[in-house]
Order: C-alpha cells, then structure tokens, then sequence
C-alpha cells in the first residue's frame, strides 16, 4: 500500500479498498508463517533483512505481532515485543502493521479482565494498524473490550469468524455471528471481517457459499479469508472467495511456504490475475523477497515440523496450523510422537462430543485433553486398549450418540473418558469462557469429568451468561506489586503488561535481559550456534557503534565449566561457562526472598565471624528486639552487622560461624513477633 | 646529588606506586615488599627489587615489623617511606627503622608518639593554641560516656585513640545506645590497631571537614601549603577531596595557617604531615587531630601548589633544609580528587573484589590518575578498597568540576563494582555544585546519589552470551 495512502487515514483505506475492484494481500511470514511452520523462532536479526522488501512490495498489511510469538518473544527468542513492534513499525511505514489478539485471552491464555484488556490493548496501539481478533466459540460479546479500545484508539478493528465445516457450521450460523459482530461494531464501515480458516478445511465451494451469503447479506463488507495449507486445496478456495467478492488474502513467501502455514503469494496472485482480478502486488519485489528467505531459512531447518506434507485428515481432527507442529514437538520430548496418529484420531471424535472451535485456547483444550486419555489408555492395555476406545466411540455415534444404548462395559469406558480433564476444560465445560456455540455437552461428559456430584456442580457454577460480566476487575497494583518483588526492583508499565499477560515468561525474560543485554544484535547463525572455531568474528552493532567478538579458544569441561576465551573488542576475557549437567547438579544456594522481610539476606560476600552480638549467642527459637544484631560478616576487615528487621522470633539460622556467604544467601528466617 | 641509596616503600597499591616515581626522578632506586597476594601487583611491576613479606593478610606481612625492617635492610635499603595506613603511623615501628640505622621518612617517634595518641595530641595542640572538641580522654565507663553526652548535647562520637580513617568510629545517639558501641569501638581499635583504648567528642552537626598541609624540615622551618576541604564522606571515610575549601578567605587561611605553623614548630615536626579540623555551622574551628603522614588526597595540594610533597618528604628526610618561604607558596586555581574504591554504593558501600575484566583510566588536559591497578588483575579482599584516585584542576571550582565529569565519564573499569557511578552523581548534584556539602551529605542524599542503573558494558553482556553459546555449542535458551 501506497504511504500516503496510509498517511489519509484508516476510514480512507477502507474506503479505496470497499469502493475499488482491487485484490490486496496481507503478508503473515513475520507472524503466523513463523507460528505455523517454524515454531515462531524467526529472529529479528533475519527478519530485518525481509521487511523493507515487504514495506515496498505493495502489501495491505503485514501479520507480526501478537498469536504466540509474543510469549515466544519473551520464552525462546528473547525479544522485547515492545522493542519489537516499535521496530517493525518504524522500518514499515508503507504497510499496515497487524497483531492477532485472542478477545479476553488477548496475548494470553487466561481471560482477562475488562481494565487488564483496556491495558494491553492501549499499551501497543500506537504501533499496531490492524487488530484482528477472534473467539474459539465464536462468542462475540468476548471480543466487545478489544472492539471498544481499537475502534476508541481510531485502529482497525478486524473481528474473525472462526470457521469449520460440520454439520452445525451452517450459512445461517455464521450470519447470525456476523449480525452480532456488525451490531458490536456500528456497521460495516469501520471492519474488515476475517474467515478464519485456520486449519485448513475449507472446501472451494463451501467457502464460494460463505462469503456470498455475507455480501448478500452486508454488500459493503470488506471479507478477508484466512487459510491454511494444510489440507492441500488452499488455491482453489481462495479462488473460490475471490470470485464471490473477498478482497483479502493472507498469503506467505514462496520460500516460506511450507504444510501448515499460508499460500505461496506468486502462484497465487498469477492464478487470480488469470482468473481476471486485479491484484495489488509487485511481484519482483516478492521474488527478492523470497531469495531473501531462502538465504535465511536454512536457520530453522530443526524448528520444522516432524510431520511433513499435506494431511487430508485435517478436515477431521481440525487441529490449526498454529497447533500442528507444535503438537509434533511436544509428542516427540514427550517420548509418544508414535501415538500421534492416534491422538489425532480421538481429536475427531472429541469434537463432535464436544462442540468449539479448535483454535487458542480450544485447540491447546483439545490436545492436551487427548494426548492424556491416548496415552492414558496406551500405557494401560497397548493397542488393544487403544482400539477398544475408538471401537465404543465408533458403536456410541452409530447408536445416535445415546450412552444408554451402549452395553454396561461400555458404558464405563465412556465414563472413563473425561476423568483427566484438566481445569480448562473443566472451566469449558462449565462456561467459563462463554457459551459452547452449539449447546452444552451432553450429561455423561459432565459425570466423567467431575465425577459424582457433577449434577450439583454444573448447576451451581455453570455460568449461562457472558463470563465477562461475571469477571471483577484485576487489582493491578497488587499484580504489580507482585512483579517488583519478584524482580527486586521497579518495573516499567511495559514490563508489567508483559508480565500481565505471562507472568513467568515476562520475569525469566528480564532477568535474561539483564545479564546478557539484547541480545537480538546478533545474527541468527551466532544466536543459535555460537562461534564455531578459534577466529570465527561477529560484528554488530549496539547503539550506533560497531564491536567485534572474535573466538579465541574453547578450553575443555573441568569440573563442570569450560573455559571460553573471547576477544571483545580486541581485549581478551575468560568466560567461564557452566556446563548444563554441572549447573543441575550444583548445590543451589538457598537465597532470601527480596519480598519477604523476615527472610535475612547478606548484605556483603564475606565470611560469618559471630552469631548474635558480643553478649549474646543466638540459636532457633530466640527472641529478636528490633535493630537487634542477628550476626555479623566481616569482609576486608570491616564488620558488617546483619540485624532484624522488626521485633520476631527466630525460626530458623541457616548458617554457622565461619561460613562464607555470597551476597543475597538467606542467612535466617525470623518471624515477627510483636514486642 | 643522590638524596638516599635506596628507598624501602613499606606498602601497596596506588601509594606505593605514586611514591616510587619522585624516587626515580631523583635517580633512587625502590624495593618494595609485598604479600602473597600482592605478587603480581602494580607496584612490585614498578619497582627494581620486590621482597616477598609473607601471607596475605596484613597482619603476617605489611604489618610485620620484622618482615618490612629484614627486607628494607637485606636489599641493601637506608631509607623507608611508610605511605599511610599499616606501619606510617606506628612510633614503635618509627623507632625500630631508626634502632637499625635507617632513616624513617616521616616526623620522629617522638613526634608520632605524642600526635598518635588523639588524647595526648589534643592535650599538645590546645598548649600552642590550637582550639579543640570538647571531649572525654578517659572511657572505661558507660556511666560517664552517658553524662559527657547530657552535658555537651547528643550526640556523641566514640573514637579509637589510635589510628585514623574512622575505624570503629560510632556515632551515639542516646545514653541507652552508649554501651553497645563503647564496645564495638573497642572491639574494632582491639582488630585494627592493636589497642582497645577509645575517647568521646562531642560531634559537630553539619560539620565541615578542612585540614591543612605542613612541611617541616628539621631546622625548624614549617610552612603550610594552605587548606584542603574534605567533607564528602562515607562511613566516615572520606571520598571526594578539594582544594582550596570555599570556606575559607584569604585572611582565615593566613590565620588558620598561621596557628598550624605554630604548633608545629612547638611540637618539632619534621617532613610533611596534615592537622585536620572541624568547621561548625557558625564557622568556629575545632581541630581533631594531626596525621603524621603522607595523606590520600595530598594531590589536590599538590595540584593547586605545585610541588611534589612525597618529593620534598624524600629530599627533608635526608636532611636538606626546607628551601621554600611560606611567601613562595602561591596557590592557583581548585583541584578536585574523588576515589574510585572497590565497593558498592547501592549496597552500603559493602566491598566488592574479583578480577578486573577491562580497564581505561584517564588522560587528557588537566586531569591526573594514581592509580595501583591494571586490567587483569585481582582486587584481593584483604586490604583497603581504594583502587584509584583521579584529579582535575581548572582556575576555579566550576571548571575543575567540568573536567572531573569528562573524567569519570572516561573511567571505565569491568569486574568489580566501584564508585564511579556515585561520583558521577555528586559532580552532577546542584548542592555538590553550589558549594553546600557537609560531611553529612553523603548519608542525607545517598538515595539520589545511587540512583543509578548497574551499568555494565552491552557489549559485555553480550559477549557473555556468545561465550555460553559458543562453549555449550548450542542456544540453551531458544527452546
């Protein structure tokens, strides 16, 4: 898109896209390319190199924020999202920048409060164009907090549709979604309506159907149809929603194309030229694009996934391109990737035992709920346990669904069925995350998975009207509070939404942070790998001056630490490097807690030389005066008392005379006592 | 001439080393001692010869009288310089150099004897009119600690009669707080200097620290090199050091020298030395003792004067005659010193030791470093923490502070924790700036004063990373 086009404002782009024949794409590689295919493990060193080619090729916007790789940012990359998305949108500013929001989930995998959303949502507005969000129930009252901040924040709010085909997902059913998104949003003016097709399932004709049922229905609505590749017909749906009227395509690089993630953009755009549509694109600039990628892409060959090719079998187990690999990934630490036929098996009955959407957090619902019961029955009976299963799920949907029907044994399998539900499913089942869209399960899966007393259960607490209502604001200074103890100091605002959203990923990533600084500086093959030989150099940059690290020797693991010899900047440093086993096996220095008062840290490094003061000896259980002396390090011959904090009682002295304590080791526990 | 044959310099660190250069200026050679843990450290790199003192604790080595008078003697050495800190302030050590025919630079034990003892020194100095502290000589007694700190108001500073640097100093504010820090002052002079004995003052609120520097030969000349203005202190250790004080006027410096002269002349002193005095609010002077030695922020004096006072310690010794009137010291322009000590600011100055991963000291137009340490070398964590001093000087104070900033902004030093940081903070406090510092203003502003972030080099961190990886041969931390 042309800069001054974006420079007149979001009401105007709709406008020129509504009023104007033309095709646009949005590009998901930085995204949900990464998220679906290479474990969103791009980093920003490579990406860098691709979004400028991306800013000129004539793109609508570019999918690169939000989905999971803002927690992955925090948990395996080590990017700051705030310093990314001001990146991204500063080296972009003929394109749209997009996040993926999941309604009250926002970047997380709980529901949040109507204040934390407004937070969130706030926090990254100035950077992000576009804000397409959706519900896995379709449940659109859930997306109302995000709608209200991006259409308030003057953005483009983007609701999706998340779409499947079954028996239930009918014309009629999506219109009635789409009559309350419209509804939520004043009109059709201010959105562009996503069909999420994220699985991969739709069939060219059902979705031909769909989007003309929509323009019949709102002719001046701008549809936008998301697929996956994965079940292999993605060209001819997309075909087959371009002639019906959708004006958006999310496509990829053909160098990043692989099984679960997008269409490749060439192919695509010259199959709907040669249908007859005019397409926004540059298609030499994609063409660089791509050579770009392949220049990089071979950094992430182990982050693919273990499962190769297209899998027809999608359009029953449903499972999202987001979820797919990673499942692989987690069946393969996990030591059961052999069952993962299986576990896609039961996946298809699940859901038509119990009726969502497989996308965050339904899909993580799914599989975690049938990754247990497969391996719950593999471990109990081998295959035949297995079969078994299937064969009672097979006789239970060929008797019309009736568990009466089923013989007693049975039956009992059945009942055995949902006893590992976790507590979100739990909480699924009880509507707590809003109204399943095709009614409540049936009785005997409440009975599996609460056991007796389920009836009382889900009469007490299933909730029937929207969560959110239900759901008190979140006291932030608390949540805050909790953060700074944890970090020992005062945190940024930004610091704090990140850890709002992923509390242990937000914390581990800013300790990181602080001991090994940004280290998105460095190329990807020195992120993943290291220097591999004596001499090997990397420049980079920091701030606005280059340095150099050069590999001057790797000594041999003694005692558990290698010895690494870098030159920095032409000086040389030792490293040592504890090695993994080592670090596991050390003896881990108990440290006082910074936010517990009565927990007594040493203030210094240096050796404990008395236990109480001159007159008074003290051991566990002793009485403390405030201020009084606990005991006292000496350290380069100066003393340095260690005393209560407040009137208690000792209950515990964790070292003795003559230890030598490192700086912040819990020294002693002291309960308060009043005085 | 060669003014001795050869220089013992009985210490370490950045004394020892800045005491080697006026000796090899006037072609002497040094031998220096040197513990265990001090093999390797500057000043054995600077010296000719290195004699070996023994372990590395003070005690067994740089406080080992026999092991410093065999080793000064065996290399063939007529001289000793003590620096400050360990043996300088020791009569009996004095004494011992001389019992075996070399010369101790620095005033007779006699001498060092009588100012040695706070008690004794107040007694001498109030005879040639010198005013002092109201204070308490004698303290076995809580009882009478409690009534002297009823009568001249609380509180009250409880002092070791020995030494100096404000070892085991504790300010007392109440009677209920007396016994307790009688003690532990006791308790520390016992540890650090041998003798338990204490005395009481009265402390000064808002108290300015300003002492003069002397020279004596032993002809009966002193003069003085004016004043030094010492109020920026932790832990009653000072760290911020100027020249001259913008306290004093031309009439007062006159005065105030004039007194100091005096007493000096009366004492007998010989070489260099410092009587230290306590200004009070309403500008009345109390002096609180005289430090028979060379002193750590000497170089301002130097800076501002022009003489080299370790040189002129040196040539006095060897009983030249004082060659300078006090109407040939001409001060020019204001000199400031900050110590760059191995400590944490952020964590009551707790110190902070390990190797040093990289060093830049300074240079460039009016500044000056005397410094002990080197990159790559170990701060060992058995003695003082002072690493470095540096100076500027500028024809007035604004200036001198100008060029402290681009300084300490140079000064970079990995590996341990230091003072810079904090230094940066004063030179940048409008009070510091303004002129309005107290020997309280340290402790009052320490909050702003540490608000700072840990700064440590990215590129430092970063290699730090590359290392991990390189080592591990893979990313442990991408999942």
């Amino acid at each position: 898109m042309p800069g001054s086009l974006k420079k007149k404002g979001y009401r105007k782009v709709l406008k020129t896209i509504r009023d104007g024949k033309a095709i646009w794409l949005v590009g998901t590689g930085p995204r949900d390319t990464g998220q679906s295919d290479f474990k969103n493990r791009f980093t920003l060193h490579d990406l860098s190199c691709l979004l400028p080619i991306y800013d000129a090729s004539g793109y609508f916007a570019i999918d690169l924020h939000g989905g999971a790789r803002l927690h992955q940012n925090m948990m395996n990359n080590m990017i700051h999202p705030f310093e990314e998305a001001r990146f991204f949108s500063s080296i972009m500013p003929n394109v749209l920048t997009q996040t993926l929001i999941r309604a009250t989930n926002v970047w997380g995998y709980r529901m949040y409060s109507r204040n934390t959303v407004r937070l969130a949502v706030e926090s990254f507005l100035p950077m992000i164009d576009v804000w397409r969000c959706f519900d896995f129930l379709n449940y659109v009252p859930n997306m109302a907090p995000v709608a209200e901040e991006v259409l308030r924040g003057g953005k483009i709010f983007s609701p999706a549709i998340s779409f499947t085909e079954s028996p239930e997902t009918t014309d009629a059913y999506y219109l009635r979604v789409l009559k309350e998104i419209v509804s939520l949003c004043g009109g059709t003016k201010d959105i562009i309506l996503v069909i999420k097709d994220m699985a991969g399932v739709g069939s060219p004709a059902r979705i031909r159907r769909l989007v003309d049922a929509f323009l019949q229905k709102y002719p001046g609505l701008i549809v936008l149809y998301h697929r996956h590749s994965t079940d292999g017909l993605v060209m001819p749906a997309m075909a087959a929603a371009a002639e019906a009227g959708a004006k958006l395509f999310d496509v990829t690089d053909d160098a990043f194309s692989r099984f679960y993630g997008h269409p490749p953009v060439r192919p695509l755009v010259r199959y709907l030229r040669e249908l007859g549509h005019e397409v926004r694109f540059d298609m030499e600039r994609a063409d660089e694009a791509s050579d770009t990628v392949r220049g990089f892409i071979r950094n992430y060959d182990r982050f693919e996934s273990q499962f190769k090719g297209f899998s027809n079998d999608v359009t029953a187990h449903r499972m999202p391109g987001g979820a797919f690999p990673s499942s692989f990934e987690q069946a393969e630490k996990g030591g059961f990737l052999d069952l993962m036929p299986h576990i896609l098996k039961g996946m298809s009955y699940g859901n038509r035992i119990i009726k969502y959407f497989d996308v965050t957090p339904g899909s993580q619902i799914t599989w975690t709920t049938w990754a247990a019961i497969l391996q719950r029955y593999h471990k109990e009976g081998g295959e035949h346990s297995v079969k078994r299963l299937f064969s009672v799920l097979d006789r239970y949907f060929e008797g019309g669904e009736r568990l009466e029907g089923l013989a007693h044994a049975d039956q009992n399998v059945l009942l055995r069925l949902y006893t590992v539900a976790t507590d979100d499913l739990k909480n699924l089942l009880l509507g707590k995350y809003g109204p399943l869209p095709f009614g409540w399960p049936k009785d005997w899966v409440y009975r599996s998975a609460f056991g007796e007393g389920w009836a009382e259960k889900v009469e007490a607490e299933r909730v029937l009207s929207s969560p959110l209502s239900k759901l008190p604001d979140e006291d932030l200074g608390k949540a805050r509070a909790a953060m700074e103890a944890e970090m020992g100091r005062s945190v940024t605002q930004e610091e704090f939404i990140l850890y709002l959203m992923h509390p242990k990923a937000a914390t581990d990533f800013l300790k990181f942070h602080a001991r090994f600084g940004d280290t998105t500086v460095l190329p990807t093959s020195v992120w993943f790998n290291g220097l591999r030989r004596p001499g090997d150099q990397v420049m980079i940059t920091i701030g606005k001056k280059p340095h150099a690290i050069r590999l001057v020797s790797i000594g041999e693991g003694v005692g558990g630490v290698k010895h690494v010899v870098l030159s920095v900047d032409n000086i040389m440093h030792v490293f040592p490097v504890e090695l993994p086993e080592a670090a596991a096996a050390r003896k881990t220095v108990r440290k006082a807690s910074p936010g517990n008062k009565g927990e007594i840290g040493a203030t210094v490094t240096g050796t404990v030389w008395r236990i109480g003061a001159k007159d008074r000896v003290l051991k566990d259980g002793d009485r403390l005066r405030k201020g009084e002396e606990v005991l006292n390090i000496e350290v380069m011959k100066t003393e340095n008392a260690v005393k209560s904090p407040f009137a208690g009682v000792i209950r515990e002295l964790c070292v003795k005379v003559n230890d030598r304590v490192e700086e912040g080791q819990l020294l002693a526990v002291i309960d308060p006592v009043a005085e | 001439m060669a003014v001795f044959r050869k220089i013992f310099v009985a210490n370490r660190g950045e004394i020892a080393c800045r005491a080697i250069r006026p000796a090899r200026e006037l072609g002497i050679p040094v031998v220096v001692g040197y513990s265990d843990c001090d093999a390797l450290s500057l000043h054995v790199k600077l010296a000719d010869e290195a004699v070996r003192l023994g372990p590395s604790p003070a005690s067994m080595s740089y406080l080992d009288i026999d092991a410093v008078l065999r080793a000064a003697k065996d290399s063939g050495c007529d001289a000793i310089f003590p620096g400050y800190g360990f043996l300088a302030e020791n009569p009996d050590f004095a004494e011992a150099v001389e019992r075996e025919g070399l010369v101790f630079i620095g005033p007779s034990a006699r001498v060092m004897r009588i100012l040695g003892d706070k008690i004794a020194a107040r007694k001498a100095l109030s005879s040639s009119g010198v005013p002092v502290t109201p204070a308490l000589e004698d303290v076995d007694d809580p009882g009478k600690v409690a009534k002297f700190g009823d009568r001249v108001g609380w509180p009250i500073l409880i002092k070791a009669s020995a030494g100096g640097g404000g070892k085991g100093m504790q300010k007392v504010f109440s009677a209920d707080e007396v016994e307790e820090s009688l003690a532990t002052a006791r308790s520390v002079a016992e540890k650090a200097f041998g003798k338990g004995t204490v005395f009481v003052e009265k402390f000064i609120e808002g108290g300015r620290h300003i002492e003069f520097q002397f020279l004596a030969d032993r002809f009966g000349n002193v003069i003085h090199l004016g004043e030094r203005e010492c109020s920026l202190q932790r832990r009653h250790q000072k760290l911020v050091e100027e020249a001259p004080s913008s306290l004093l006027t031309p009439e007062v410096r006159a005065k105030m020298g004039a007194v100091v002269v005096k007493a000096m002349k009366d004492i007998g002193y010989e070489t260099a030395g410092t009587l230290e005095f306590l200004v009070d609010r309403e500008g009345k002077f109390y002096a609180l003792e005289v430090n028979t030695r060379i002193q750590v922020e000497h170089t301002v004096t130097e800076m501002i004067s022009g003489f080299d006072i370790i040189r002129k310690m040196y040539k006095i010794s060897a009983g030249e005659r004082l060659s300078l009137r006090q109407e040939d010291v001409l001060l020019r322009g204001h000199a400031i010193q900050c110590r760059v000590n191995a400590e944490d600011p952020k964590n009551n100055f707790a110190p902070s030791f390990g190797r040093i991963a990289f060093l830049r000291q300074i240079s460039g137009p009016f500044v000056r470093t005397e410094s002990g340490i080197y990159q790559g070398w170990e701060v060992p964590p058995f003695y003082d923490s002072l690493l470095s001093k540096i100076c500027s000087v500028g024809k007035d104070r604004e200036t001198a502070i100008q060029r402290m900033r681009r300084a300490l902004r140079e000064f970079d030093i990995w590996g341990v924790r230091t003072t810079i940081p904090l230094l940066r903070r004063i030179m940048d406090n409008p009070d510091f700036v303004a002129g309005r510092i107290d020997t309280g203003f340290i402790e009052e502003n320490i909050a702003g004063l540490t608000e700072y972030a840990d700064y440590e080099e990215e590129i430092f961190k970063v290699a730090g990373f590359v290392a991990e990886v390189s080592g591990l041969g893979r990313n442990v931390h991408s999942g």
